[in-house]
């Protein structure tokens, strides 16, 4: 049976909130595999008016927003992770089409490693089946990660 | 390929490090690319390249290149 949140439940593992939230809906995921759901995009978004006004359109750094938040929800769905707060490490983005008011962003990923608080992946955002970006992520979950580092065993040996 | 080259080839293609530079020791926060993330890249990178699993304190103690040597006698693997 496919696993969903809806847009109350995925609040629970996704905490970024308005008017920052960028995933209405995570239609079908399993845990550290992969996520996958949707965004609305209404002429409501705060962005609209701004960006731009003549010409609105989704700023690019919130489709890479909405699909980090969606490869967060394939990792803080793991046991004991549950929301938990993740950080972009590294992204290489690609757009491929302007996201207007009214569409449909439509979230795909894909965990290709977790491991020690480090989690690579992988992303497509489809407006229909229309790819409109695309990205390579590394997102961390810091309290993880802090634990591997040296700098820390040495700061505790200093105490 | 000797235990030493596949060793060495980590850190250089890791930290994007000259060779030379690893006879002076290479030490954790010491070059702009061994950061947290980094540390935890050349952890995996070695893991593949010697086909172990590192314990966590390991991992930790892990703090530079020579002492990195003696962290994979543990593991049988002699540089």
């Amino acid at each position: 049976m496919k696993k969903s949140l809806n847009s109350f439940d995925l609040l629970e593992y996704q905490p970024n909130r308005y008017p920052f939230l960028m995933v209405d809906y995570v239609t079908e995921f399993v845990p550290g595999k992969y996520a996958n759901g949707y965004k609305n995009f209404t002429n409501n978004e705060w962005f609209f008016p701004v960006h731009f006004k003549d010409n609105p359109n989704v700023p690019g750094v919130l489709q890479l927003e909405a699909m980090a938040q969606m490869l967060t929800i394939a990792i803080t769905t793991l046991p004991g992770l549950k929301g938990k707060v993740t950080h972009a490490l590294e992204h290489t983005v690609r757009f491929k089409r302007e996201i207007r008011p009214g569409e449909q962003l439509i979230l795909k990923t894909k965990v290709l490693l977790w491991k020690r608080g480090i989690c690579d992946g992988f992303a497509q955002g489809f407006l229909g089946k229309e790819l409109a970006c695309e990205a390579n992520m590394k997102i961390t979950i810091p309290e993880i990660l802090e634990n591997f580092i040296p700098r820390k065993r040495n700061v505790k040996k200093k105490l | 390929m000797t235990n030493k080259d596949k060793y060495e080839k980590v850190f250089i293609k890791c930290f994007g490090l000259d060779k030379s530079k690893l006879k002076k020791d290479v030490k954790y926060n010491s070059v702009p690319k061994w950061d947290s993330v980094g540390h935890m890249n050349m952890i995996a990178k070695l893991e593949e390249a010697f086909n172990i699993s590192m314990e966590m304190d390991d991992i930790i103690d892990f703090s530079s290149y020579k002492i990195g040597i003696k962290m994979l006698k543990k593991y049988k693997i002699k540089i």
